[in-house]
């Protein structure tokens, strides 16, 4: 099977694109974020695009490997009736970028489109508050030859997005996606909201039409609607049905053209997009491709590592902080950035570990502690902000800092098997879980101090 | 007496803001049930904007340029609370939320905006006979068409029934019921005006412009509405003129500065219209060369394709500007209750720009268009302004029943204007049978003061 997509994802701006309304719609009571010409009232022209979005746009093409248009750019006008759209059409440019790539799926086309209002059929209404927000559409060409691959793609460009600090994420994601097996037409299906509504919608699909073309039946060219809730796909229209757009320039919108020198400017400033990023990272600290990959999973994070690496070998840090960091973000639902930690902690945390000043196993404490202290304490300047999550001063507020000698591990052995002789006795008819129950009470006893491994190997012993 | 002097009493106290407004109402009230200018009146409201001017300039507070001067607004340009009908029955009940760019300009400098004038059915028209709010009658030539688009703004003018109005011009729009109603009128240079709240026929053609008795009346107002409008793309950012400056000579220094101008007459724009027309035009090219204008012989070998390609763009433009009238949030939809031109233009413009047709009409007129433009600016290269037949035909009587040809022909003469992007001013040049003819004169772009400069000089003489 072939499959390509159609992305559109919404820009983070400040305001709407052809009008000064906020961009925050989904907070704000509906139909609040109006003004005259978002509702294209009799008479309404628009405001000149919006340059935050339009080198936004620019950015995320250039991220995508895209030649940008050396020519005029200029907004068309597609028309379409729909209750959303309350000027009867939507302004979308022509392409701003053009034959990109993203880990060899090819990029057919980048350009950028105002966000109709949302429409609720049931009640009848439409809220206008998203009307006018700019939208970002990504065209690939049919390169993906399995839903994995599309996933995988979706996934990867998702993080370009976020990457470029310019878009919104994947809770914005509208897709259209095509696909055509082998002896089949091209299908097309819409009104895709998620990576994994995607994917469903591509196996559906996929099944669907092998089933036709085993039993001889033709597979035409059409678009189809996909029902999220059932997860199925349902026929809209055939070929022969499609929606003729009559395009014209906006006469309203001038042409433009991105100069050379704001190109470069923006080629100057923008991110490392994260799929060559994995491979540096792989090539140039020379560590593992899925460690390379959680290290790129967000912006923040990848700086931090190669501050990190500045200090610490590459390997260790990134072992720990795939381990550890991500476990210890992953449980509190936060990003990188969100934790509010600094690779400076980062690395002082693994000086302590490397130096035996803690435990492997306090160290994990240490950090627990990290993004609860961030969020909590009211430490306005940054030094006080640093030191209330410096993990040395943390392991000494929590008693941490050291590592037991053998006499004390020893002691703490022989007092736990003591205590718990059921444990000791259903360790030894075999329950393994029971030793890991008596390495938590010698870690209770000297309070994190023990070395795991060591601990392991005198209570099989003594035992 | 010129609007100048008018305005500069009234900021002296002479005249009241009060009482300029209730002569102007009284007149309203005893002609307007005859000539069906204005479709809408304030008096109350205007009544509180001429008093607080009053009370300003009593207490010797600055006022602005227009300062109790009376002005109507055409039925399609946006001011606040009033019905901006567009004169459709689409728009029957539809009040302006906001006020268009030079809604706000006025405002600012103290113009009373008394009401809103009749027009033809979403200015797609040349005689305003096809406003859903009945005809307007020609003050200057009873019982004639006042022209069209704009014919609510020039009776009302013609009328005596406001010192100023404004009018929009897609395709003569402005131009051609000043010709028809025996008054001054200026289209300027696309993006000289800001569109921002002007409802919309053509986008790419539409500009909006003042109507007045004098050159000092369109002088003030352009002053007032022209500049750029940062929340408008297609404006210019450019140094507008003091236009007033230019217009406010004496008689004899105005006529000077027609001395050595270059004026050209081109051939075709009189072989398309009518005898008595061109007679009256003549004549008065004449006078001018008797003031010392260099008059040039011109040859404009396209003129057959202006129309056609003035349409076609008009169609499509209007089509997709009438995409938000569907019924769904100003009353009724445009096609269950517009007239006959209205739907047929939406009905062609539909048709036009299916992608199957779009090489063959919409893509063709552009091409046409960019033509005509880069040949209009060869022929205006070697003089300061060409000058002509406004209208290429007398105003028919009202009820006379024409084909849509017979009707589009009026235009032939003023969609070059549009098409090009040029500025363009009418003036009365004379009669036949009293019916009044009007003078065209059109420029560079951005020359919209030399036209200016022209009709001043111009005006002296008469």
């Amino acid at each position: 099977m072939k499959c390509g997509l159609e992305i559109h994802v919404q820009l983070e701006t400040d305001s709407k694109l052809f009008c000064d309304c906020h961009t925050n719609y989904q907070e704000a009571p509906p139909n609040t974020n109006i003004c005259y010409v978002c509702l294209n009232q009799p008479g309404a022209k628009p405001y000149p695009p919006n340059q935050e979005a339009m080198e936004g746009a620019i950015k995320i093409a250039l991220m995508l490997a895209c030649d940008i248009a050396d020519d005029v750019t200029y907004f068309l006008r597609k028309h379409y009736n729909y209750p959303d759209l309350p000027s009867g059409y939507q302004r979308t440019s022509i392409p701003i970028g053009y034959g990109g790539d993203l880990n060899g799926v090819r990029i057919r086309e980048v350009h950028i489109e105002e966000d109709p209002g949302q429409y609720k059929p049931d009640l009848g209404v439409v809220d206008f508050n998203r009307s006018g927000i700019p939208l970002i559409e990504i065209v690939t060409e049919p390169d993906m030859n399995s839903p994995e691959e599309a996933r995988t793609f979706m996934r990867e460009l998702i993080r370009v997005l976020e990457y470029s600090g310019n878009a919104r994420g994947e809770g914005t994601m509208r897709a259209d996606v095509n696909i055509s097996l082998e002896g089949g037409k091209r299908v097309e299906i819409k009104n895709i909201n998620s990576i994994k509504g995607a994917y469903k919608a591509l196996k559906f699909e996929m099944v669907r039409q092998k089933n036709l073309l085993k039993r001889g039946v033709k597979v035409t060219q059409e678009t189809r609607a996909f029902l999220e809730a059932q997860m199925i796909t349902v026929s809209m229209r055939l070929k022969e049905e499609a929606e003729d757009y009559r395009y014209i320039p906006d006469p309203d919108l001038p042409p433009m053209m991105a100069e050379e020198e704001q190109i470069e400017g923006i080629r100057e400033k923008m991110p490392e997009p994260p799929h060559i990023k994995t491979k540096r990272f792989i090539e140039e600290y020379g560590i593992e491709e899925e460690h390379a990959k959680v290290m790129t999973s967000e912006l923040e994070l990848a700086n931090a590592f190669e501050e990190v690496v500045k200090e610490i070998e590459p390997k260790f840090a990134a072992l720990w902080m795939r381990d550890e960091l991500k476990r210890v973000l992953y449980y509190n639902k936060m990003s990188f950035a969100e934790s509010g930690i600094e690779p400076p902690q980062i690395i002082e945390l693994l000086e302590l570990i490397k130096d035996k000043k803690v435990t492997t196993k306090a160290a994990q404490r240490i950090i627990e502690n990290m993004p609860k202290k961030s969020t909590t304490i009211k430490a306005t300047t940054a030094e006080a902000k640093a030191e209330a999550l410096s993990p040395t001063i943390i392991a000494e507020q929590m008693g941490l800092i050291g590592i037991a000698d053998e006499k004390n591990v020893l002691k703490a052995v022989k007092k736990s098997i003591e205590e718990n002789p059921q444990a000791v006795s259903d360790y030894k008819e075999g329950k393994k879980e029971a030793l890991n129950y008596l390495v938590g009470q010698v870690m209770r006893i000297t309070r994190g101090k023990a070395e795991p491994d060591k601990t392991v190997k005198m209570l099989k012993e003594l035992i | 007496m010129k609007l100048l002097d008018k305005a500069v009493s009234i900021k002296n106290h002479e005249i009241t803001a009060s009482d300029n407004l209730e002569n102007f109402y009284n007149k309203i009230k005893r002609r307007n049930p005859d000539i069906n200018a204005f479709l809408e009146i304030k008096i109350e409201e205007a009544r509180l904007v001429a008093d607080k001017i009053d009370q300003r300039i009593k207490s010797g507070e600055e006022v602005g340029k227009l300062a109790g001067l009376v002005i109507g607004i055409k039925s399609n340009i946006n001011v606040e609370d009033f019905k901006i009908t567009a004169a459709s029955k689409t728009l029957e009940n539809y009040f302006g939320s906001y006020d268009a760019t030079v809604i706000e300009r006025i405002k600012k400098e103290d113009g009373i905006i008394i009401g809103m004038t009749n027009m033809d059915e979403f200015a797609a028209g040349s005689s305003t006979e096809t406003s859903y709010f009945g005809y307007t009658d020609n003050p200057a030539a009873p019982g004639r068409i006042p022209g069209g688009s704009s014919g609510g703004s020039a009776a009302a003018i013609a009328a005596g029934l406001c010192d100023l109005s404004l009018g929009s011009d897609t395709g003569g729009s402005i131009r051609n019921p000043a010709s028809h109603c025996g008054v001054m009128a200026f289209k300027p240079t696309y993006g000289v005006v800001s569109r921002q709240g002007l409802l919309d026929l053509a986008m790419s053609f539409d500009q909006i412009g003042p109507f007045a008795q004098d050159t000092g009346g369109i002088a003030m107002m352009l002053d007032v509405i022209t500049g750029y409008d940062p929340k408008e793309c297609t404006t210019i950012d450019w140094n507008v003129p003091a236009f007033t400056k230019i217009t406010d000579l004496e008689d004899e220094k105005a006529q000077d500065a027609l001395k050595g101008m270059k004026l050209g007459v081109v051939e075709q724009f009189l072989e398309v219209s009518d005898d008595k027309i061109v007679n009256i035009i003549e004549d008065t090219v004449q006078e001018m060369g008797e003031l010392g204008v260099e008059l040039v012989e011109l040859s404009f070998d396209y003129i057959e394709l202006c129309l056609p390609t003035y349409y076609l763009i008009n169609y499509v433009e209007f089509f997709s500007a009438t995409r938000k009238y569907d019924g769904r949030k100003y009353g009724y939809k445009i096609e269950d209750v517009c007239g006959e031109e209205v739907l047929r233009r939406i009905h062609i413009g539909s048709y036009i720009s299916q992608k199957e047709y779009s090489g063959k009409y919409y893509n063709k007129a552009l091409q046409a268009r960019s033509l005509i433009r880069k040949e209009i600016n060869k022929l205006l290269r070697d003089v300061d302004a060409i000058v002509g037949p406004t209208v290429p035909k007398l105003p028919h009587k009202l009820g006379t029943s024409l084909e849509p040809m017979e009707m589009y022909a009026y235009d032939v003469l003023t969609v070059i204007a549009n098409l090009a992007g040029i500025p363009a001013a009418s003036i009365k040049a004379g009669e036949v049978n009293s019916i009044p003819v009007g003078l065209q004169i059109q420029a560079k772009p951005l020359d919209d003061a030399k036209i200016l400069q022209i009709m001043a000089g111009f005006h002296q003489t008469l």
